[in-house]
């Protein structure tokens, strides 16, 4: 059965203006998300996918701008609102969880306040419905009442991060972003983060698409994800084929280079360096570094295509040749 | 040989005050730890979440803080007398890599200047010339191509490289010990093994120890022998890393090792975490055992007497009432 | 030979400090300024000799009473025949002198007391820090007259001193909170592990690092104690014989320049405003560089 798809991303170019030239951070992504799917995005520093979902939220601020591409979001083109529109989209339909929000909490006022005033933010309604509205969002995350009359430093980092959740959920949205939720947090408070935010699937068919360099994350919760490199995503799949079969070289090296207690052998690591988005490598820019470099690689930058039904990749190993 | 051990430290305590000079709150930030580390050369993870204490021993081990209570020893004499009596020579031997690549240059000056001062201070060459040869020798030892790194900025080199370059000093000194305070946790997935292959190179080479500090099993695994849990301070678990993994007794172990997000999406956590009193920050309890507000085992005993460790078969140690501490 | 290596080294540093500076437009219009004037104040002494000879231009009857703006004295006599143009030439001078001098001498009192307080922490910072606060509290300008008062003979080093012992908390405390933070850096650390010593990590380490806001701290008293002497001059205390532009000031307008001659008045204040503007320029091109600057240059 063909799910319904709830995000379309096409061709986008977010851009960043320097004295160097335009440094093309995110450089010609598609990818699409499905209804009620965990969609992880995964890549290093640098690969450009917290500018990608800045992209997509119309948050990018200058010196970076919208180069190019559709965002199509329930089949409207995000890109072509006007703010005012995009604003009604925002909290409403989509929520966005930015890196560090639980640093972001207002040491002085107690946590009812801040989601209130949140809620209130972004719709109409008396402060007593905002309080009902959040003290649910709480309880649907199985996090008691009792945190609405505390602190923000009273709580644990997992909790700060469990209440910013249902705050972006308050008002329903089917879409939640989250860039990083768990890369400040110790290994008890990911976890209870991460179960939550399946929960919110599970129990209530909310889209999650996760941001994450720490391919663990995306191992536990993520049902597909999209690998990014030097700005462009090199393959998209299903969690298990990204695992068990990668396709693409660095998705290989990557898989390989993760240490873990599952599994004890010795680690090579990828060779090389990240390239800089000033100077994006010609062809396929991983070619610099990609044990199977041949020489349409240094030419022609390669296509994500279909190799295996839900599997994409964008590599000349699988040019269908 | 029957040597002291490398490093020793017997029922450390330090204890901080918050609040300024006329009073405050008082905290045991490290209470009463007890490990050590044998004179051959091995790899010894401490693991602790943040709040732990465990960049606190760091700061001991190194001299930079003087324990309360207890003390440090390294290969038999105190850190303390080490460092009256033959400080050049403690710091020759012992040395640190620490976690935030950024923020272990002087902005001010090029790299270059780290390593030339290591190798001036410690008079690790007679002459310019060879200085110079000293320092292109470590960096190809460590991948490092002289002519990309030498003459910059910090600002201009990538945090691998950077990190790289710490691992290029302890070439250069070739202490016993290194302290290594979280040295991967700011780097790339795929580039932390490779850091860590050279720790495990330089064991194996040149007989340095490492005391690797992190809240990270998965790499703890990767290199170390044995492991010691911290929880609040005090230390709960010591054992080989296969027990502590795959054996782990005290509760707070396991919940930690349950809980490690594991990279293959076969095994995934399948219950619900259970702990009590999950929302609030943890907090030191005043006497018993440190997990005793969140243990789902916690009896009364746990609340008022502090278990102490006890050693449950072949070098396994548990601080747990359940285990007759 | 390492004499020669140590100063190209100061050398190639001071030329990148200068190449970074000067990309920025304030510090580039604020130090050319400041330049001019310094240049214009200084060598006014040759400029008067050549306008007048071997007469001071504020030495009674160098002109006549009252004189209109001419050639000779383009801004005219005040009503003791003095030339009010020489005046504002030396005026300048005096004035920036007494500016750096208690610039630098705040400097230096700000700098060893915050560095001894926030690298040493402890009793000695606490009782440092206790020192300083009292010190900021005590208000400034009953202290100026009650000084003044008392002397009436005061020399232009003396003045300097005078306003510069009491300008420098409000530049130890900036110092002391940048020592306080960087003495917990990482490289700090590991300059201690390289056997530096407590000397050569002040020096070496810290120094370069806090050197922006000491920079800042300088003009800050430097323009502190121009403005405190104009000001005292302006309430009709100072030493007589100290020609500043607070003193040309307070004698225009006392004479009545300012209904008279408005364009006279008009002349000082406009130099007083651009050594303010100049100054003020510099030190926000010098936080708008260090500030940044320092985030890109530590990555963050």
């Amino acid at each position: 059965m063909e799910k319904g798809t709830i995000l379309e991303v096409k061709n986008l170019k977010v851009y960043y203006k320097t004295i160097a030239g335009d440094a093309k951070v995110v450089d010609d992504v598609t990818f699409s998300v499905y209804h009620g799917e965990i969609f992880g995005i995964a890549g290093e520093s640098g690969c450009g996918k917290s500018t990608l979902v800045e992209g997509v939220y119309r948050i990018v601020k200058p010196p970076g701008y919208i180069a190019g591409g559709e965002v199509l979001f329930e089949g409207v083109d995000l890109l072509k609102l006007s703010e005012e529109e995009m604003r009604d989209i925002r909290w409403k339909k989509m929520a966005y969880i930015p890196q560090g929000a639980m640093s972001s909490l207002n040491p002085v006022l107690r946590v009812e306040e801040q989601m209130i005033d949140a809620i209130l933010d972004h719709s109409n309604i008396s402060k007593e419905e905002a309080l009902e509205i959040a003290k649910k969002s709480l309880s649907e995350l199985g996090l008691p009442e009792a945190v609405l009359r505390m602190y923000p430093h009273e709580l644990s980092g997992g909790m700060k991060q469990r209440v910013i959740i249902a705050t972006a959920y308050a008002l329903r949205p089917d879409l939640i972003i989250a860039d990083e939720p768990v890369t400040a947090l110790d290994v008890v408070s990911t976890r209870e983060v991460l179960q939550t935010l399946r929960e919110l699937r599970d129990k209530y068919g909310a889209t999650v698409m996760l941001v994450a360099h720490d391919m663990a994350v995306h191992a536990e919760i993520d049902d597909r994800l999209a690998v990014m490199y030097a700005g462009k995503v090199i393959e998209i799949g299903s969690v298990t084929d990204i695992f068990y079969d990668p396709l693409h070289p660095y998705t290989k090296g990557l898989i390989d280079s993760i240490p873990s207690i599952a599994k004890k052998k010795l680690i090579r690591g990828i060779p090389g360096i990240a390239p800089s988005p000033l100077n994006w490598p010609s062809g396929c820019r991983f070619h610099p570094r990609c044990p199977y470099a041949r020489d349409i690689c240094k030419a022609e930058e390669p296509e994500l295509k279909e190799v295996k039904p839900g599997h994409l990749v964008a590599c000349h190993l699988y040019g269908g040749d | 040989m029957g040597d002291a051990p490398l490093l020793e430290l017997r029922n450390v305590t330090k204890i901080f005050r918050g609040g300024g000079p006329y009073g405050g709150k008082e905290f045991k930030a490290v209470d009463e730890v007890t490990f050590s580390m044998p004179s051959e050369p091995s790899i010894l993870a401490l693991v602790g979440e943040s709040g732990s204490g465990k960049t606190t021993i760091a700061n001991m081990i190194l001299g930079f803080l003087e324990p309360d209570g207890g003390d440090i020893y390294f290969k038999g004499e105190s850190i303390s007398s080490w460092l009256k009596n033959r400080p050049s020579e403690f710091r020759r031997k012992v040395q640190a890599i620490f976690q935030d690549p950024y923020e272990i240059y002087n902005p001010v000056y090029r790299i270059d200047r780290l390593l030339k001062i290591t190798v001036k201070k410690f008079n690790l060459a007679t002459s310019e010339a060879e200085a110079t040869e000293l320092i292109r020798n470590a960096l190809e030892a460590l991948e490092l191509r002289p002519q990309d790194v030498l003459g910059r900025y910090p600002h201009q080199l990538s945090g691998g490289e950077r990190q790289r370059l710490m691992l290029a000093r302890i070439l250069l000194l070739k202490p016993e010990l290194t302290v290594a305070d979280e040295p991967v946790s700011m780097l790339d997935v795929s580039l932390r093994a490779v850091f860590l292959n050279y720790l495990e190179e330089f064991k194996k080479k040149y007989g340095i120890s490492c005391l690797y500090i992190t809240h990270d099993f998965n790499t703890a695994y990767y290199i170390a022998d044995r492991a010691v849990v911290l929880n609040l301070g005090k230390v709960v678990e010591i054992g080989s890393m296969e027990e502590i993994i795959h054996k782990p007794l005290h509760p707070y172990t396991q919940t930690l090792i349950s809980s490690i997000p594991i990279p293959d999406p076969k095994s995934r956590w399948e219950e619900r975490l259970e702990l009590r009193r999950l929302e609030l920050k943890e907090i030191r309890p005043e006497k018993g055992c440190p997990f005793v507000l969140r243990c789902t085992h916690a009896m009364k005993k746990c609340e008022e007497v502090k278990p102490s460790l006890v050693d449950v078969g072949g070098g396994h140690m548990v601080a747990c009432h359940l285990y007759g501490g | 030979m390492s004499r020669v290596r140590n100063s190209s080294k100061i050398i190639v540093s001071l030329k990148r400090v200068i190449g970074i500076l000067g990309k920025n437009n304030k510090l580039k219009i604020g130090s050319s300024i400041f330049l001019a004037l310094l240049v214009i104040g200084y060598i006014s002494p040759f400029i008067n000799r050549l306008r007048l000879g071997d007469k001071r231009p504020d030495a009674l009857a160098v002109g006549r009473r009252w004189e209109q703006p001419s050639i000779k004295f383009p801004l005219g006599t005040d009503d003791y025949g003095r030339d009010i143009f020489g005046m504002l030439l030396i005026g300048t001078m005096y004035s920036l002198s007494i500016g750096l001098l208690a610039g630098a001498i705040a400097t230096l009192i700000a700098v060893t007391i915050g560095f001894i307080s926030g690298y040493k922490g402890g009793i000695t910072d606490h009782v440092l820090r206790t020192f300083t606060d009292t010190l900021m509290v005590v208000p400034l300008w009953p202290i100026y007259m009650v000084i003044a008062t008392y002397t009436r003979k005061l020399p232009l080093e003396t003045v300097a001193i005078l306003l510069g012992i009491f300008s420098w908390p409000g530049a130890a405390r900036v110092i002391r909170a940048q020592v306080l933070s960087l003495r917990e850096r990482a490289f700090v650390k590991l300059a201690k592990l390289n056997m530096l010593n407590d000397l050569e990590i002040v020096f070496t380490e810290l120094l370069p690092n806090v050197a922006p806001y000491i920079v800042i701290g300088f003009i800050n008293s430097a323009m502190g104690a121009i403005f405190a002497e104009t000001g005292l001059r302006l309430i009709g205390i100072g030493p007589p014989l100290l020609p500043t532009l607070g003193y040309l000031l307070s004698i225009t307008i006392g004479v009545g320049m300012l209904s008279v001659r408005p364009y006279v008045v008009a002349a000082v204040v406009a130099v007083l405003s651009l050594i303010f503007v100049s100054l003020n320029l510099i030190n926000i091109g010098l936080e708008e560089e260090f500030n940044p600057r320092l985030k890109k240059v530590t990555g963050l």
